[in-house]
């Protein structure tokens, strides 16, 4: 009896601490700027509530490109179990087949419906968008009030806009209006101003819409007249670059630039504002760049990475991060935070964007399966064109050529 | 018998570790991928036989023909312009002085440290307040000043060589010695010109060359297979940077092993230093030029790590080769990955490798008299 | 003039020799001109990659070889600066006790009247890079600023948009004091902000790190940063932002440490592995010799596009579920993946049936006498004599492992510290690359160039052969 007693006790001793094992949940995330948001989330908000449960979480963000080392990792089997679905890759990720599909097991009603509406295939609920981007205008207050323009505002349309970067551009040689890159990502949120969408109800794509040939030669326009630069011919890398170093006064771009600023132009004068309205609608265009936490279908520790997800989506993450200015959140409720009354550059930053999505013709960053290669017909007509080598026409004939092919292999 | 056995097994042990690896990551993987490309395996659902459909599709795609141009017109270019110019440089420094040694290491340097750092500092030097465009404007702004140093050499060194024939004494044109005063004269004379005001650098717009962020494709007139995109030609610079020393060293050892009494033999009979390079210098050097030329044709076909590196920073079309293609269908990142279609490709790089160093056999034999 | 013709002859033939023993001297010195200036070009950009690689911008233009980080009137004062912030005048930092004396100077056209600039200590909250993830203490919550005094004042001339201008250069001081107790803090940043936008910004103790708003805001960086901490800002800024986001150690010397453990092993098992491959193929004779040295010729040739595919799958299952032997089911993402995979390359083997060929076969024979087997033959005679293939191939395999790129790209994606140092960079530059951080990828660069250089230098010898073996002398 007493043996009986010493072995029990000796198995006992052996369970128990097993049992007060912790279950480690991988996470994996962008790079960049990204670490150090979600790192304070886990170091600040969630980690001790979920170390509480047994949960400990280890982080590794993906400096490289994102969604080649996912689709590497999750057809060798060593993805990690809760990870991000980029909007615009999306159905390519999910048609892997490897992500859990989170009907029941989450409670999605309380996001924004459009972002919602990214993730959602055939009635199934692949990931919780965590939060959103828009683009919005960014002006360099100090270069406007040198020049005497007004500042750039939402119920500018088209030729106001335009008009107000020449008479800024005119200023000074080495200051421009805006820099505008040669990117669909942002040209596309003018064309959608006009009523054009990527795809037609047949799948199709038409380029040679008047819809978005008006907006592209709009926005090709600007830098053939002078009132835009490109950023390479500033030797900048990117728009941000441009508006950092007071080369531009405009930039269009998302809430990311709130940090760039912050690192490489902290005294800068910024303000920011809605997009232009399009002359022929009336109505302003813009694009939703969002990204979801999604869960591994062959994760081994799936009721753990659930637990994760949810804290990593719930409102005292997502109050956390836009009272820290991190990222724009995507629950509904947040709307009317006091965050976004605050009077710095940056709160009004993040509340132009934050407005974005909901004005206007607002239409998610995704291209169906063919991805993000859809720019690029778009992309390579702009440059033709900004550079002067062709016309719009030729150029677009062009484009829409390379496109229909692409869109034929992809249907493959 | 017994003895022939033994040294049967003992070679086969010896060369079992080696063999084992050469099986499964060399033959076995061959094998795969001829097998794959015959299939549409996407890594994530089981392969499904579709015969030649891939290597059809594969004529048809427009970003794998601009590959092929791009890795071929690389190759062909980096080939011929690094076995050229490092067997130039060989026979200019092909004499027997001390301190050599180092000299061989800074030669070297570029090879050995990888490639990704070479290619960061490039990347750096290429932009458009780089370090390229700068010496452009600083060439083209001195311009007067380097015509004027070019004229007074040209001219000292033929009055030199006129003074010295009419004394009697035969002197080529390239004689080393008078190079050397007329050097010592175009120098003061150019610095005199200069300081008195009469020549003096130009102010020029500074160039503004884009070296990176173009589809820019050279020279214009030629035929869409022929040209040569300006990023590639951006990649192609960094690549004959890097290999030139190496094979400078390996011609320079070849050469030192030639009898200087060929070229002094050659000279007295009144050969040209030019005559003697071609009728001297590339026979004897024969072994090593296949090895350079082989060794440089197989390097270049494979160009991956540049374009890999570069990333962004150009356009794709502009620098894709055969080796990143394949890699950018196995791994795309936006689609699923296209493992058959990727192994098609590979297949292709693989024949067309063996097929252009075959060729090149025939052209340059591996044995060379004098 | 029978009588002049031997006196002429020997006058000619003294001249001829003169003339030859001078074009030899000129040449000579020709040749040496000539390898200058090729080493120029072959070096010249590395060594300004690393020069500007101290540099705050290393894209401005025109660029400069003096650079501020360069000049030991700067050292002076930024150790000067250090002792005062934090009595560290290598490294600087912000520490109790710190009083920090800081002049700038502005230049008032006539008809303006100077003012003192607004000098604060902002609160900068790192806005991305690669691990802005530490907690960090802010320099602005324990900074004092006092009002910045006049110092100096003295009547000159300056350049204002493209013309002279006289005026008034006005120099000002303030002082940084570090308010009651608290942390010892890395930076000390300043912004100084002037009037108004007539009076313009000349100078100040450190330069600033940039002029914003226009030319009205000098901001600075860390205006304590101690001599090496003003120099290096960028190599200090690699190695404390380089930081893995999992186990807080550097990832620069992770990359590094990985990049020597498999170079290390794969030198280990080529050297076992080719030289016992390579002598069999070159002294035994046995069916099937022809086929294997016909399939080492096209492994030479097959690019690595073409096997990688089959080899990543092969890793992933584990090489045929051996790795379970261990407790593992895959060995991608693992250092044991990337050396098993490649434990001895085609060429090495050829190389050591090359050298093994050149053995003379009488010392062999001489040894078979005394009754060994083979491999004591091998291990005991051949294997000594073979020393010069083997350093030439240990260096070219170190060389080839240490500077792999495609491979370890495959097969090790994360997390970040396991990669080796060629695929770490990559990720630098894509973490830094849309920044246009230069200084930063610079530095990166500079500092994975330094150990293969430092080994070169060292065994320059034995490089050097190896690129003879490879390149198949004899």
């Amino acid at each position: 009896m007493k043996r009986v007693a010493c072995l029990l006790t000796l198995v006992a001793l052996l369970v128990v601490p097993a049992a007060w094992a912790q279950t480690v949940v991988r996470v994996q995330g962008y790079g960049g700027s990204d670490p150090a948001i979600v790192q304070r989330l886990i170091d600040e908000v969630i980690g001790n509530d979920l170390a509480a449960q047994g949960i400990s979480i280890q982080y590794e963000p993906i400096e490289t490109d994102y969604n080649a080392v996912l689709t590497n990792a999750l057809s060798a089997g060593t993805a990690a179990d809760v990870f991000y679905i980029p909007g615009e890759t999306a159905p390519g990720i999910i048609a892997t087949g490897k992500v859990l599909p989170l009907n029941g097991l989450v409670d999605t009603s309380a996001f924004i419906d459009s972002l919602m509406a990214v993730y959602t295939i055939d009635g199934n609920v692949y990931g919780i968008p965590k939060d959103f981007n828009t683009l919005a205008v960014f002006y360099n207050k100090d270069i406007f009030d040198a020049a005497g323009v007004d500042y750039p505002s939402a119920d500018d349309d088209w030729s106001a806009f335009s008009d107000k970067l020449t008479a800024v551009s005119m200023m000074d040689p080495d200051i421009h209006g805006i820099c505008l890159p040669a990117d669909f990502a942002r040209m596309g949120a003018f064309a959608f101003a006009n009523g054009w969408t990527p795809f037609n109800a047949d799948g199709s794509a038409d380029l040679q819409d008047p819809a978005f040939v008006q907006a592209f030669d709009f926005y090709t326009g600007l830098v053939t007249s002078g009132a835009a630069v490109q950023p390479a011919d500033v030797g900048a890398g990117w728009p941000g670059d441009c508006l950092a170093r007071e080369q531009a006064a405009v930039a269009i771009e998302g809430a990311w630039i709130l940090g760039f600023l912050r690192d490489n132009a902290p005294n800068l004068q910024y303000g920011s504002t809605l997009l232009p309205t399009s002359p022929a609608t009336g109505l302003s265009g813009n694009f939703i760049y969002t990204v979801a936490w999604g869960i591994n279908a062959d994760s081994k520790v799936q009721d753990a990475a659930t637990k994760v997800l949810e804290a990593l989506t719930s409102p005292t993450t997502q109050q956390f991060i836009l009272e820290q200015g991190l990222a724009i959140p995507s629950r509904k409720a947040l709307v009317d935070n006091p965050y976004f009354q605050q009077d710095t550059p940056e709160a009004q930053g993040n509340l132009t964007v934050f407005e974005g999505a909901t004005h206007g013709n607002v239409l998610g960053f995704q291209f169906g399966s063919v991805g993000t290669d859809y720019m690029t017909p778009s992309n390579n007509a702009m440059n033709v064109v900004m550079t002067g080598q062709a016309d719009s026409a030729t150029a677009l004939a062009q484009a829409q050529q390379e496109l229909t092919a692409l869109l034929q292999r992809s249907q493959r | 018998m017994n003895v022939r056995r033994r040294e049967v097994i003992a070679a086969y042990l010896f060369l079992a570790p080696f063999l084992v690896t050469l099986a499964i990551f060399f033959v076995y993987a061959t094998a795969r991928a001829v097998y794959f490309s015959f299939t549409d395996y996407d890594l994530f659902n089981a392969p499904t036989w579709i015969g030649l459909r891939n290597y059809a599709n594969l004529f048809r795609d427009d970003l794998f023909l601009t590959a092929l141009r791009n890795s071929l017109v690389f190759a062909a270019v980096v080939t011929s312009v690094q076995t050229f110019g490092a067997l130039v440089m060989a026979s200019v420094l092909n004499q027997r002085v001390r301190g050599l040694n180092f000299f061989r290491a800074a030669f070297y340097m570029p090879s050995i440290t990888s490639s990704v750092v070479i290619t960061l500092i490039f990347l750096w030097m290429y932009q458009r307040r780089g370090l390229f465009n700068y010496l452009l404007t600083q060439l083209l702004a001195n311009l007067p000043l380097i015509g004027m140093f070019v004229l007074v050499l040209a001219a000292a060194q033929v009055v030199q060589v006129l003074l010295e024939r009419a004394r009697g004494l035969s002197v080529r044109w390239s004689d080393p010695a008078l190079l050397v005063v007329s050097l010592v004269v175009a120098t003061t004379g150019t610095t005199a010109l200069v300081l008195l005001g009469l020549v003096a650098p130009r102010t020029v717009a500074p160039v503004d060359f884009v070296w990176l962020q173009t589809r820019q494709e050279v020279p214009g007139a030629f035929p869409g297979f022929l040209r040569a995109p300006v990023p590639l030609i951006a990649i192609m610079l960094q690549n004959i940077f890097t290999t030139v020393p190496t094979f400078m060293l390996m011609f320079l050892a070849a050469l030192q092993g030639v009898p200087s009494s060929y070229y002094e033999a050659a000279s007295l009979d009144g050969a040209t230093p030019v005559q003697q390079f071609f009728y001297i210098t590339i026979p004897a050097v024969q072994p090593v030029t296949f090895l350079v030329v082989t060794l440089g044709l197989i390097g270049t076909l494979q160009m991956f790590d540049q374009v890999a590196i570069f990333g962004n920073a150009v356009p794709l079309r502009s620098v894709i080769t055969l080796a990143y293609f394949i890699y950018n269908r196995m791994f795309p990142g936006a689609q699923l990955p296209e493992v058959g279609f990727a192994s098609a490709a590979a297949m292709f790089l693989a024949l067309l490798t063996l097929v252009i160093v075959l060729l090149q056999r025939l052209f340059i034999r591996s044995e060379g008299n004098l | 003039m029978s009588a002049a013709t031997p006196l002429a002859a020997a006058r000619r033939a003294r001249e001829t020799l003169r003339w030859e023993a001078r074009r030899r001297w000129a040449r000579a010195g020709i040749v040496y001109v000539l390898m200058l200036l090729f080493s120029l070009v072959f070096l010249g950009p590395l060594l300004f990659a690393t020069l500007s690689s101290l540099k705050t911008d290393p894209l401005e233009y025109p660029p400069r070889i003096a650079v501020p980080q360069l000049s030991p009137a700067n050292w002076a004062t930024a150790a000067r600066l250090g002792r005062a912030g934090a009595r560290a005048p290598l490294w600087g930092g912000f520490a109790p006790g710190a009083d920090v004396a800081f002049q700038l100077t502005y230049f008032a056209p006539d008809g303006t009247e100077p003012a003192p600039p607004s000098v604060t200590v902002p609160k900068r909250r790192p806005g991305g890079g690669l691990g802005a993830v530490q907690a960090i203490e802010y320099a602005a919550d324990h900074a004092s600023v006092s009002p910045a005094e006049e110092v100096e004042r003295r009547t000159g001339s300056w350049t204002v948009r493209g013309g002279s201008v006289a005026g008034t250069f006005v120099t000002y001081a303030v002082r940084v004091r570090y308010q009651g107790e608290g942390p010892k803090l890395e930076r000390l940043p300043l912004d100084a902000v002037a009037p108004s936008r007539a009076q313009v910004f000349v100078r100040s103790t450190l330069p600033p790190t940039r002029l914003e708003r226009l030319g009205l805001v000098a901001s600075y960086n860390d205006v304590a940063p101690g001599a090496l901490g003003y120099v290096f800002t960028n190599y200090r800024r690699v190695f404390a932002e380089a930081r893995s986001v999992t186990t807080g150690r550097s990832l620069f010397l992770s990359w590094t440490a990985n990049s020597f453990l498999i170079a290390l092993a794969k030198v280990l098992t080529t050297l076992l592995l080719a030289s016992m491959a390579g002598y069999a193929l070159a002294r035994l004779r046995f069916p099937g010799r022809a086929l294997i040295f016909l399939l080492i010729l096209f492994a030479q040739m097959i690019p690595g596009q073409v096997i990688f595919i089959s080899n990543y799958l092969v890793l992933r299952d584990g090489i045929f579920g051996l790795a379970s032997l261990w407790g593992q089911t895959t060995l991608l993402n693992s250092l044991a993946g990337v050396v098993l995979s490649g434990m001895v390359g085609a060429g090495a083997v050829f190389i050591m049936k090359q050298f093994f060929e050149s053995i003379p076969r009488e010392v062999e024979e001489a040894a078979m006498i005394d009754g060994t087997n083979q491999w004591q033959r091998f291990s005991r005679v051949v294997l000594p004599m073979a020393r010069p293939a083997l350093g030439a191939l240990t260096i070219l395999t170190f060389q080839g492992a240490w500077n792999d790129f495609f491979w370890p790209l495959v097969v090790l994606t994360t997390p970040e510290d396991i990669k080796t140092l060629p695929i770490g960079l990559l990720t630098f530059r894509n973490a830094y690359g849309t920044t246009g951080d230069w200084g930063l990828i610079l530095a990166g660069a500079v500092m994975s160039a330094v150990p293969v250089i430092v080994l070169f230098v060292v065994f320059q010898r034995y490089f050097l052969e190896g690129v003879s073996y490879g390149g198949g002398k004899g």
